[in-house]
Formats: structure tokens, C-alpha cells, sequence
């Protein structure tokens, strides 16, 4: 009995510390406020903190602070993790 | 005013007399004036004459063209054509008359001229020819009516046309029983007086212009004789009863199906119609008459006839009273004489013809009956009754569709079908009414929703086995077209999340294992339900799609990459659907232990896929996974299509031959109930590569399991199916259980009555012999089914352990627990 041809199945999720996304307090499995689909089309970032957020969270987050934006969760000066 | 004179009259009554002899036109003045000059009749009543109706109808007459007519029942149609033989004559030479005969007058001047025409009037009215020449008739006339003479004349034709009148109907009275001998003397009476007073009336014509003209309340000579006859008709009433009765009777044999002469009818009712007094002495007591035949004869047809046939016979009768109006009866009797016909033979019916023969009509998919029922109930204002009738059918037929959970595997298509026979009717035979049309809406979204969940659930059942690879023979439009009458039937569903997570689920299956019949149709169908539903319904089963896209570009790269170059072992195609979590239907994780091989190929595959999509995790999920095995039987090379945990449970035979089911739980780690399955679907389904020991249906904790030595199998690729998990969606399943193979053939019973009635019975008895089986089988199933298909549903019984043939005889079967 050999085993010759194998389709698996996986699944995917984000690997943040955090269930839900500081900003919009929405679970990271799904999306934005502003978005209809989670996954791909409403991806998570990364700040160089490890704070996880929406990316649409956080842009419009950074956009709003200006001239410097800060981590919404440690406060610490946000930059994006490289 | 221009008064012609008498030359004039004289040569136009020539000219148009030679002129209408010629052509053998009917009855003009001119041509009866002849016919009394030369002391013939003219025979006004030949009937095979065109123009013989002329005869009847008095303003036929064209010099009446400046007559007044201050009798208002005369009758208003003219024969216009008539009028162009009449040019207007020229004023001048009515003076030089005038002048010329003005001076002298003989003292008996008035009663000779009268006696000359007495004379002849007496002649018109005997029918005899009469010595005195038409011209100096009119001269006669004329010279009276000069000499202001035209009153007195007047009264004396009145008095001769009375005397005559009076005795002719007198001469009716106590004349034959037989009606119709009796109305043809009437008949001959009347046409006898309209050619005699035209003929009078041809002679006096300067009377009628001069006299009664002038002077008011003077009846012109036609009306006078009119009245004349109206008022001796109604004094012998009996000759007026006779007549009338006589021809009720006519109509009404008729109706019965004997050939009436119809011509008689049309002219004695021309007659009643001339005199005036149609509507009173005819009209009224004809409705009446009508009313109780048809309401007699509605009452007979309903008990003797089926409702098809009454309602043909209707359409008939509805159009013999039409055609009679347009026969014989007066115009204006159409409406009241239709709408008694309508009142008697349907309105009176209407709920029972509803209660007899709708349902019938229905069932049967009669369109052309159901038209005319449709076409008949909307002349009575009936349409509302048909609605609701409609309404209670669709109800009731639909309910036992939906309810019959015996029938859930046809639901759907039942539903199709019969929403597809409704639409043809209300097109063919409702006329696309709109009430009717959110009838059928409003009750099949009743129907839809009487069972919660389940129909929303066969729904994307059955457009799974729809979208499913293997529906051959349906080619892309008629899939399509499915798929849209399937969508009809969705629009009523209430609980549309139901059908979305159904759907999904199904969907998901399709995808993942590759069963799609095709991607275009998937796609048209979600593009249909998001003009349904809006694209929050869909996006997330579009995000299925995107998944199942990426993750072929993944397994391209992942090939190509240099951890799969370098560390795969060789030997396994490994292919991958990595699915983002939310879009997908939630899977229950599963533990198993896999082979050290298939953990290697694992974490080597998520190495590569964490390396290209950091910031994520992945999780197998195993439950899902599915291989192709190839397997060496004694008899034979096999491939098989497997799941994952089937895999896992056949490789262990590889090593062992013989392994309890203690053993096979320690080694691969699978949760107790789905590894009873999994064992059970490789051991007791269809297809057994496992043999289990002691046989039986259900998996205990002391069986153990060795590989079939003995596997054959017709075909080179084998799918072991897997045995549905029932905990999943609740009770309503269990008859899905155990999909038998094979298709049900239509008309047949569905083949799962058959077995769970064997299995119900073999239960109670625990042992029977195969004669008592078969005698229980028939008293229970009570519908016809031969009894060699019944023991081939007894040998697949026997072959997935319901029964057992007992060791020594083989004609009695146990059942197995
Ligand atoms: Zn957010
Ligand atoms: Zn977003
Ligand atoms: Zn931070």
C-alpha cells in the first residue's frame, strides 16, 4: 500500500499576540470596519513595537498624528517593522 | 319649403322603377305602385330574395326623406342608398301648376275623386287589380290635397285602413293550435299590411308631404297603419299571446337541438320591433323563459357531466345566445339575454364547479380547460374564487411535497417541477394575470418556509449534486437554466444564512476536493446569489475561490523552491489548499498521528509557506485531507481514492496483518467516533479492503481487522467512500445514512423505503423466513414492487450486515445487530 498522491488542507490565520486589533477593537480573524473580506484583503502590520494592527487601522491612525504617530497600545514612537 | 309636383313624382317613380325592375331589387314605392297598375301582387315575401328584409323595414322607404316624422317609434334606420334616386326637385314648376288649375271646381269634386280612390284602396287591400290608372291615383291625390281637401282625405284612408286592419287580425283569432302554421299566417298578415300600406301610401304620397306634413300630430300614412295594427294585435290578444308563446317555443326547441325556421323568427321580430313594442311584449317574458331553461339545464349538467365537459357546454351556450342576437333577436336583447346565460349556467356554479374540478384540472395540467375555466369566471367576475382556489391547491399540493420528510431527496425537484407546471398554466391558461402570479408567489413562500431550515438546506443540497463533476448528459445552458429556476425557489426562503452555510459547506467540499463540473458555472451561480443577496451574502464564498486560485500559484513556487529541491523525500505528490480562516465553513480539528514520512513533508511545506507570509500561522487540517493509494490485493493492482485518516488507518497494515481496534486507536490517535467510522467505511461499506472480525454492521471495542486478501474489484480506480458524519447536522439525515447505490428509477418507489421497511421488520422479528418476510414486505409497503427487486434489496442488506442468511438454511435470515 503506497501513498502516492496526497492533497492536504491547511489553514491560516495571523500570528499576533493579541485577539482583536487596538484600534478598532475587531477580532484580527476578521477585518476592518472598512473592509468586507478578512485575510489578505485586510491585512495585519506590524509596528517595530510588535504591536499588531489593521493595516487600514493603522495608516489612518498614523495619518491622523501628526507630525509623529505613537504605538496606539505601548505609546512608543511608531514605525513600521522592516 | 319646395313642394315637387306631380309630374315630377310621376317620372322619378318611372325612372326608378325601370330602373329597380331591372336589377330585380326589392320593394321600392315606385315598384309597388307598378305591381298594384298592373293589378299584380308582387310577392314581398320571398324568402329567398337578398333584399326581402326591405319589406319590413319601412324607412327602406327613400321618400320619406322629407316627411316628417314625428312618430318617434318609427324606426330609425334609412336605406340611404335609396335616397339618391331622389334628386331634389326644382321649386318654378310648382308655380306654373299653381297658377293653372286654380279657377273652377264641380261640386261633387270631392266624392268622385275619393271614390276613384276608395277604389282603389279597396283593390290594394282585396289584392285585386284595379281598373283605374296610377297616374290619375296621384292626380287624384294631388288635387285633393290643392284644394285643402288633404283632412278629410286623410280620416277616410285612416277609416278604410282600420276597417281592413281590424278584420285581418280578427281573421287570427281561433286559427290553427300549431304554432308554427299560426305564426306564419301571422307573418303573411303583417307582411300583407307593409306591402298594402306602401303601396296606399305610394298613391297619397303628396298627402304625406303636404297634409300630414303641416299639420301637427298627424301620423304619416306608414305609422298610421303601424298603429293600426299595434292596436288591433293587442285588443285580440290572443292572436298577440299566441304569438309570442309561439315563438318561445320556437326558440326554446331550438336550444333543445331541432332546426327552427329562423327566418320566420327574424321577421315576426322585426315586426314586434317595428310595432314597438319588443322590449314589452317579447323581451321580457323571453329573459324570463331563458332564465329557467338555463337555470334548470345548469343544474342537470353540473350533477351528469364532468366539469370539463360543463364548461365546453357553456362556452356553447354562450355562443348560441350570441349567435341568436345576431340571427334574429333584436340587438339590444345581447346583454340581458348573455348575462342571464351567464348568471344561470356559471355564476350560480361557481363554488362548485371549483370544488369538483379545479383540483382535477390542476393535477392533470389541463391548460386548455383551465383557459376556458379562466375565460368563463372572468365574464361572471369570478376570478377571485379561481384565485383562492388556485391559492388552497398550490397549498395543498406543495404541502405534501414539502412535508413528507419519506420524500426529502425530491423535494427540491418536486418543487421545480411543480412551480414549473404552475407557470405554464398561469401563462396558458391565466393569461399571465398578475394577481394569479403573486398567488403562486405568496403560497410557495408559505410552502417554502413551513419546514424552517430543511428546505433551505435540500436547496443547496440539490445544487450541489447540480454543480457536482459527474452530472453528465446537462450541458452548460441547461445547467444554467437550473440554476435560475433554482434561484426562483431560494428568493422565497426565509432563512437565507441557512442556505449560506449549507451552501458553503457543499462548496467547500467541491473545491476541496476538486468535484467542481465546472468553474464558470460555480461562478455564475455566486454571481446569481449576490444579485440576490447583495455581496456581503458572497463575498466570503468569492474569497473560497481567491484561496483555491492562490494556493495553486503556491504549490507551483513551493515545487520550484529549494526546500522542496532539497529536503522532500521523493516519492509523494504533495499538492496543498492553504485556506484563510473566516472564509471557510469552521472544521472541528482532528488529531492523528501521521506517519514520520507525512510530518516531514508537512513541516517542510510550512517552512516554505511561513517563509514567503510571515506574521502568520498554519494549521493542518487533516480531517479534510485526501490521497490515492495504490495498493497490491492478490487479485489485483488497486488504486484508491482515500481520506487522510483512511490513509493512516491502511498504511498500519503494511506491518501487520491483523490489528484490534485498540491497536489501530493507539497507533494513529484518532478520536474514538471517527475512527469507528473510518474503520467502518474501509470494513462493512461498499467497497472492503479491511475485513472485520466478528462481521456486523457497527465497530465494537473488541473487533479486530485484517486486510482483504480476497479484494476485487471491476475497476482499476476505486473511491472508498467515507460514511457521513450524522452528529453534524442533526436527525433530519438519518435517512441519508446509507446512500444506496444505483439510480431510482422514476415511478419506482425510492429504494430507501424498501430497505428501512426490511430493516423495521427484521428488527422486530430478529428471524423470518425468507416467505414471511416478503408477505410482511407487501403489507407494508402498499405500493407494487416485484419481488425479485425485493430480494436483491435483501441480498444488499445482507452484504452491508443488516442480515445475515442463517448457517442451515438459507431460505431464513437473522438480523444482525
Ligand atoms: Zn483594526
Ligand atoms: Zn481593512
Ligand atoms: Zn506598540
Amino acid at each position: 500500500m503506497i501513498l502516492f498522491r496526497w492533497h492536504a488542507v491547511a489553514s491560516w490565520t495571523w500570528d499576533a499576540q493579541d485577539e482583536t486589533c487596538g484600534i478598532c477593537r475587531m477580532a484580527f480573524d476578521g477585518c476592518c470596519p472598512d473592509c468586507k473580506l478578512p485575510g489578505d484583503d485586510c491585512p495585519l502590520i506590524w509596528g517595530a513595537c510588535n504591536h499588531a494592527f489593521h493595516l487600514h487601522c493603522i495608516l489612518k491612525w498614523v495619518n491622523s498624528q501628526t507630525p509623529q504617530a505613537h504605538c496606539p497600545m505601548c505609546r512608543r514612537e511608531w514605525q513600521f517593522k522592516g | 319649403m319646395s313642394l315637387p309636383n306631380k309630374r315630377t313624382i310621376s317620372n322619378t317613380s318611372n325612372t326608378n322603377h325601370t330602373s329597380s325592375m331591372k336589377k330585380a331589387k326589392s320593394q321600392t314605392v315606385a315598384c309597388s305602385v307598378d305591381s298594384a297598375k298592373n293589378g299584380l301582387h308582387h310577392d314581398f315575401n320571398n324568402t329567398n330574395n337578398p333584399d326581402n328584409d326591405v319589406v319590413f323595414d319601412p324607412s327602406s322607404l327613400s321618400l320619406d326623406e322629407d316627411l316628417k316624422t314625428d312618430d318617434s317609434r318609427a324606426p330609425a334606420a334609412a336605406n340611404l342608398g335609396r335616397k339618391k334616386a331622389q334628386p331634389p326637385q326644382p321649386a318654378k314648376k310648382l308655380v306654373i301648376k299653381l297658377v293653372k288649375g286654380k279657377p273652377t271646381l264641380p261640386s261633387n269634386f270631392e266624392e268622385d275623386t275619393w271614390a276613384k280612390l276608395k277604389s282603389a284602396i279597396k283593390a290594394i287591400f282585396l289584392k285585386q287589380p284595379d281598373s283605374c290608372d296610377l297616374e290619375k291615383l296621384y292626380q287624384a291625390v294631388n288635387d285633393l290635397c290643392l284644394h285643402k281637401m288633404g283632412g278629410n282625405l286623410y280620416q277616410r284612408i285612416e277609416k278604410e285602413c282600420e276597417a281592413h286592419i281590424s278584420a285581418a287580425l280578427q281573421s287570427l283569432v281561433g286559427q290553427s293550435p300549431d304554432l308554427v302554421v299560426f305564426l306564419s299566417l301571422v307573418e303573411r298578415c303583417w307582411q300583407d299590411l307593409c306591402d298594402q300600406m306602401l303601396m296606399i301610401r305610394g298613391i297619397a304620397l303628396y298627402l304625406d308631404r303636404t297634409y300630414v306634413k303641416q299639420t301637427p300630430n298627424v301620423r304619416s300614412l306608414w305609422d298610421m297603419g303601424l298603429q293600426l295594427f299595434r292596436k288591433y294585435l293587442s285588443s285580440y290578444s290572443e292572436v298577440e299571446h299566441k304569438t309570442v308563446t309561439g315563438l318561445l317555443r320556437m326558440i326554446e326547441r331550438e336550444r333543445l337541438g331541432e332546426a327552427v325556421d329562423r327566418t320566420l323568427l327574424n321577421h315576426l321580430l322585426k315586426m314586434f320591433t317595428a310595432l314597438g313594442i319588443y322590449t314589452e311584449s317579447f323581451e321580457k317574458p323571453f329573459l324570463e323563459c331563458t332564465s329557467e331553461f338555463y337555470a334548470a339545464e345548469g343544474m342537470k349538467y353540473m350533477q351528469q357531466s364532468d366539469v370539463p365537459d360543463y364548461l365546453k357546454h357553456v362556452e356553447i351556450r354562450l355562443h348560441e345566445e350570441h349567435e341568436r342576437c345576431v340571427l334574429y333577436l333584436d340587438v339590444s336583447t345581447r346583454k340581458p339575454l348573455i348575462a342571464t346565460a351567464e348568471r344561470q349556467l356559471l355564476e350560480r356554479h361557481i363554488s362548485a364547479i371549483l370544488d369538483k374540478g379545479f383540483t382535477m384540472l390542476m393535477d392533470g395540467h389541463r391548460t386548455e380547460d383551465l383557459q376556458r375555466m379562466y375565460v368563463l369566471f372572468l365574464r361572471v367576475n369570478a376570478l377571485e374564487s379561481l384565485r383562492q382556489a388556485l391559492a388552497s391547491y398550490i397549498r395543498r399540493t406543495g404541502h405534501g411535497i414539502v412535508m413528507d420528510e419519506e420524500k426529502d431527496k425530491d423535494m427540491v425537484s418536486s418543487l421545480l417541477e411543480f412551480k414549473a407546471s404552475l407557470d405554464t398554466i398561469w401563462e396558458e391558461s391565466f393569461y399571465k394575470n398578475e394577481g394569479f402570479c403573486n398567488t403562486i408567489k405568496d403560497a410557495f413562500e408559505h410552502l417554502i418556509n413551513l419546514r424552517q431550515n430543511r428546505p433551505a438546506e435540500l436547496i443547496a443540497k440539490f445544487l450541489d449534486e447540480k454543480l457536482r463533476a459527474g452530472n453528465k448528459g446537462t450541458s452548460e445552458e441547461e445547467l444554467e437554466g437550473t440554476l435560475d429556476k433554482v434561484l426562483v425557489l431560494f428568493r422565497f426562503i426565509q432563512g437565507k444564512d441557512v442556505f449560506e452555510a449549507f451552501y458553503k459547506k457543499d462548496l467547500a467540499k467541491r473545491l476541496l476536493l476538486g468535484k467542481s463540473a465546472s468553474i464558470d458555472a460555480e461562478k455564475s451561480m455566486i454571481s446569481k446569489l449576490k444579485t440576490e443577496c447583495g455581496s456581503q451574502f458572497t463575498n466570503k464564498l468569492e474569497g473560497m475561490f481567491k484561496d483555491i486560485e492562490l494556493s495553486k500559484e503556491i504549490n507551483e513556487s513551493f515545487k520550484q523552491s529549494s526546500q522542496a529541491r532539497t529536503k522532500l523525500p521523493s516519492g509523494i505528490e504533495m499538492s496543498v489548499h492553504v485556506l484563510t480562516t473566516g472564509y471557510w465553513p469552521t472544521y472541528p480539528p482532528m488529531d492523528v498521528r501521521l506517519p514520520h514520512e507525512l510530518n516531514v513533508y508537512q513541516d517542510i511545506f510550512k517552512e516554505f509557506y511561513l517563509s514567503k507570509y510571515s506574521g502568520r500561522r498554519l494549521m493542518w487540517q487533516n480531517s479534510l485531507g485526501h490521497c490515492v493509494l495504490k495498493a497490491e490485493f492478490p487479485k489485483g493492482k488497486k488504486e484508491l481514492a482515500v481520506s487522510l485518516f483512511q490513509t493512516v488507518v491502511l498504511m498500519l497494515f503494511n506491518d501487520a496483518q491483523k490489528l484490534s481496534f485498540q491497536d489501530i486507536r493507539d497507533a494513529t490517535g484518532i478520536e474514538d467516533k471517527e475512527l469507528r467510522r473510518t474503520l467502518q467505511s474501509l470494513a462493512c461499506g461498499k467497497v472492503r479492503v479491511l475485513q472485520k472480525l466478528p462481521k456486523g454492521r457497527e465497530v465494537e471495542d473488541d473487533d479486530s481487522f485484517v486486510f482483504n486478501e480476497g479484494f476485487t474489484a471491476p475497476l482499476y480506480r476505486i473511491k472508498v467512500n467515507a460514511i457521513p458524519d450524522e452528529g453534524n447536522s442533526g436527525g433530519e439525515h438519518k435517512h441519508y445514512r446509507e446512500s444506496i447505490p444505483g439510480p431510482s428509477i422514476s415511478g419506482s418507489p425510492p429504494l430507501l423505503h424498501v430497505d428501512a421497511a426490511i430493516v423495521r421488520i427484521m428488527k422486530t422479528r430478529k428471524v423470518l423466513s425468507h416467505t414471511l418476510l416478503i408477505t410482511e414486505l407487501f403489507q407494508q409497503l402498499k405500493f407494487p414492487i416485484k419481488p425479485a427487486d425485493l430480494k436483491k434489496r435483501i441480498e444488499s442488506l445482507i452484504d452491508r450486515e443488516y442480515l445475515e442468511r442463517d448457517k442451515n438454511n438459507p431460505q431464513i435470515y437473522n438480523y444482525l445487530a
